[in-house]
């Protein structure tokens, strides 16, 4: 039988307060919501993705070349058309054989992943990710949050999916997006949108039961709702609060159930009915037996939040910037990017043949010996140390980064010693987070984010942030 | 191989003449360096002339050279436009000194342009960053500023050398920036101005960066076959030394020194045949302070780390034992990129000839100009020695 072997969290660091919402509207729309995690100025579904999915790989014991299957699930991908799949395959090291797969367009995606790698044979990687977005003064977007899930499913020891239900039916105007539209919506038809999710959620639940389960995992679209399906499932609340942390990240769409199921898992609870809802439609797994959880910041909710007030978050999501200026000048053409991706998504490192210096990027001349492009390839682990440090401010930052900038503020364009696989080191040029503050001789790690996006391409690429030991 | 004669040259002020276009800001650099030659040469001839340009406004021009020697009215000659981003005008200068040295040319123009304030600011943000390592150092966001704001931060790491020796160069250059009437921001300032200015690319501020500026700037060298011809004069081309280094700072070896100015200094000082104790004043690269602090080490001024004890002690001011950027450096007289070596080199000439008005020094014999490249991928250095003395 197949189980949930190891899950993976990430919630971005930034926080938007219920009461600083209400300060600038005079009211809040996330019903049971405290506060929600706001993606960084170059965070979005695919860079969450990568850092729920590389935090799971880490703490597996699975090594990458074991993956059949990379399912990723949201109802906000970066790119409408341009699946997910192949970017996070690169930035993440699996195979190019992977078979990749990418279910949207429903908030219960996510647990419809788990259960397409559950129903066949193999290992698979299982990422939800989400941040979904409505008008400004709307629930979806006073309740939206961000966060992203991966769950490694395959035969050995973990939460093992013992059953499944679904129930899907036609119940129009509860929750959609129009085409081309980045802004969830829905009527707000009160009781017709709560009898929708308790009676779906409800059928599911009470077809595979709920005796002696250690927590329900609900979809969570607010605080509120899904204590409101407790009458329908015939369970105690402290069941649902057991597998909810909606209050503190907001609505993750896709991922909300299976942060529910991470937060009932590190809670210690041994057995959850996890229950993905969108739309009308439900579906439910039975999971039995504990899944560890690894969270790529400290604690699946971040323990240190950076609080934002309402102008900064207009600005961190782009809704107040205005973008790259015109001009023209030391362009980067997309093949010359493409060129460069195994070094930018997995620092691929050259090691000289003749003197196995190191050389980054693995072009031209060897920087010790000087011996022509004769590289063995190695992938860095992406830890370093920073060597020289400068803050870019406003205004000093090249075109490209104008836009970040304006989002996301001064950051730290480094020089940093990326350590070798055997204590030698190769110096290279990148930039720091930009909430962060490092020094010289600080240590730092690398993560994936967005670098630039040009022509509507968006450039992804390694950048470092403090190495928490 | 022949000697090789520096007979006159001059500049257009350095400033902001949105107005004025490259090719008549050339013509007035080209007009004021005949003017300043003794006996001024003919157009005919002129063999040779070989000007330094990153990109007129950021605009990528074709045959720019040949467009501003047919607009002074040179028809037939050898023209080339060197590019090597801010050195370009030094190694316009290295190329003329070439041309002469090897027989090939008697008569040779060096020359330099830019126009950089014809834009918006957004628009010039691009062309700020296209002289480093673009695909990999540029795309970490940053620029020039940030560059050798990175150097600056391992340098004060590294060394006792605090900020406030970066205002220094501030204060000395503007200081002497302000009796220079060709110069863009020719006014003086304090250290609490230059140490209080608000923050570039930490730990630089606005006051340890120069601006970008217009301007050309002409100097014309001949042969020692035909100086007489033009020249009352005896300046030489003591020593010439031009070296290139990794483009992007990740790669060298040091972020403290640039290998580039060591290796053209050592060039330079040994076909001069003197050392830094003979110089009588110098033309750094100043385009951000910490770059003027380690152009004294790289060029043998002071040992390394040492280079805040020669701004403390005054050694570099006008007055001191070896005065550095009379001019008032990039930072006050200004950097119209291509047009800066060779503006380096008009100073040296009006320092040599004594022509320097207000900052002229009390009869130097040598004097050295040092013009880099980006973050330090390129170095031209010239020493140039007066034979008669004043």
């Amino acid at each position: 039988m197949t189980a949930i072997e190891q899950l993976g969290t990430y919630v971005p660091r930034f926080a938007l307060a219920a009461e600083t919402v209400e300060e600038a509207w005079g009211q809040f729309h996330g019903a049971g919501i405290k506060q929600t995690a706001v993606p960084g100025g170059d965070e979005d579904t695919l860079t969450m993705a990568y850092e729920a999915a590389a935090v799971a790989l880490e703490a597996s014991e699975r090594s990458r070349s074991e993956l059949d299957r990379l399912i990723v699930a949201t109802t906000t991908p970066p790119l409408e058309e341009e699946a997910m799949g192949s970017r996070l395959r690169s930035t993440l090291g699996l195979e190019t054989d992977v078979r990749s797969r990418q279910l949207t367009g429903s908030t219960r995606a996510g647990v419809e992943g788990i259960l397409t790698a559950a129903e066949a044979p193999g290992t698979a990687l299982v990422i939800a990710s989400d941040s979904p977005r409505g008008v400004p003064d709307s629930e979806y977007e006073q309740a939206g949050g961000a966060g992203a899930v991966a769950a490694i499913v395959g035969d050995e020891e973990g939460g093992e999916v013992t059953d499944h239900a679904a129930r899907v039916d036609a119940v129009p105007g509860t929750r959609f997006r129009p085409a081309g539209s980045d802004e969830t919506d829905g009527l707000g038809i009160a009781t017709y949108d709560r009898n929708a999710y308790s009676s779906a959620v409800g059928a599911v639940g009470t077809k595979l039961g709920v005796e002696d389960v250690g927590a329900v995992a609900l979809q969570a679209p607010n605080g509120k709702l899904p204590y409101r399906a407790a009458g329908a499932l015939g369970v105690d609340t402290e069941l649902i609060a057991a597998g909810t942390n909606v209050s503190e990240i907001g609505d993750t769409g896709a991922a909300s159930p299976l942060f529910g199921l991470a937060t009932a898992a590190d809670g210690g609870a041994a057995s959850a009915l996890l229950i993905g809802y969108g739309s009308g439609d439900a579906t439910a797994l039975a999971i039995e037996g504990q899944i560890p959880v690894a969270s790529a910041v400290e604690g699946i909710v971040p323990g240190e939040r950076r609080s934002l007030s309402y102008g900064e978050y207009l600005r961190m999501r782009g809704e107040i910037t205005t973008g790259e200026p015109e001009g023209g000048g030391a362009y980067v053409s997309v093949p010359s990017w493409k060129r460069t991706m195994p070094q930018r998504h997995r620092l691929v490192a050259g090691v000289c043949t003749e003197c196995g210096a190191l050389t980054f990027p693995p072009e031209g001349v060897c920087t010790e010996c000087g011996t022509f492009e004769s590289f063995d390839h190695v992938e860095l682990p992406g830890t370093g140390t920073v060597e020289a440090a400068t803050k870019i401010g406003a205004g000093g930052a090249p075109p490209e980064f104008v836009e970040q900038q304006a989002k996301s503020g001064a950051y730290t364009s480094a020089v940093v010693a990326l350590d070798g696989p055997g204590g030698e080191t190769v110096s290279v040029p990148v930039q720091v987070l930009g909430d962060q503050d490092v020094g010289i001789d600080d240590r730092v790690t690398a993560t994936i984010r967005r670098i630039y996006t040009q022509e509507d391409v968006i450039r992804y690429g390694f950048k470092m942030r403090p190495l928490t030991e | 191989m022949r000697d090789v004669y520096l007979v006159g040259a001059g500049q257009t002020p350095f400033g902001s003449f949105p107005d004025r276009s490259y090719r008549d800001l050339f013509a007035e650099a080209y007009h004021s360096a005949i003017d300043s030659v003794d006996r001024a040469p003919d157009p005919e001839d002129i063999d040779e002339a070989v000007v330094g340009s990153l990109g007129v406004g950021g605009r990528q021009l074709g045959l720019s050279g040949p467009a501003v020697t047919e607009h002074i009215g040179l028809h037939n000659v050898t023209c080339s436009r060197i590019e090597n981003a801010c050195a370009a005008g030094g190694f316009a200068v290295r190329q003329a000194v070439q041309a002469v040295k090897s027989g090939m040319a008697d008569v040779v123009v060096a020359g330099g342009y830019e126009v950089m304030t014809d834009m918006s600011s957004d628009a010039t943000k691009y062309w700020l960053g296209v002289s480093g390592e673009t695909e990999w150092e540029r795309l970490t966001g940053t620029t020039f500023a940030g560059v050798y704001a990175q150097m600056a931060s391992a340098y004060l790491e590294e060394y006792e050398a605090t900020t406030e020796d970066l205002s220094r160069v501030a204060v000395k250059n503007h200081g002497n920036g302000a009796k220079n009437p060709k110069a863009h921001l020719g006014f003086s300032c304090s250290l609490d101005d230059a140490v209080n200015a608000p923050d570039v690319a930490a730990p630089l501020n606005l006051y340890h960066c120069c601006p970008t500026s217009d301007g050309a700037a002409v100097a014309l060298f001949v042969s020692e076959d035909v100086v007489d011809q033009y020249s009352d004069e005896r300046i030489r081309v003591a020593g010439s030394g031009g070296a290139s280094d990794h483009v992007g700072l990740a790669e060298r070896d040091s972020y403290t020194s640039l290998s580039a100015t060591k290796t053209a200094a050592e060039s330079a000082y040994d076909e001069a045949g003197v050392g830094p104790d003979e110089l009588d004043f110098a033309e750094v690269h100043d385009c951000f302070a910490i770059a003027e602090l380690l152009a004294y080490e790289d060029l043998g001024f002071c040992g390394e780390g040492e280079a805040h004890t020669l701004l403390r002690e005054g050694k570099t001011d006008p007055d001191g034992e070896l005065p550095v950027n009379t001019s008032g450096g990039l930072k006050s007289k200004g950097h119209p990129i291509g047009a800066t070596g060779t503006g380096q080199v008009v100073e040296v000439f009006d320092q040599l000839t004594g022509n320097a008005g207000e900052r002229q020094l009390d009869g130097p014999t040598h004097g050295l100009a040092h013009n880099v490249g980006g973050s330090g991928g390129a170095t031209a250095i010239h020493i140039f020695e007066q034979e008669v003395g004043r």
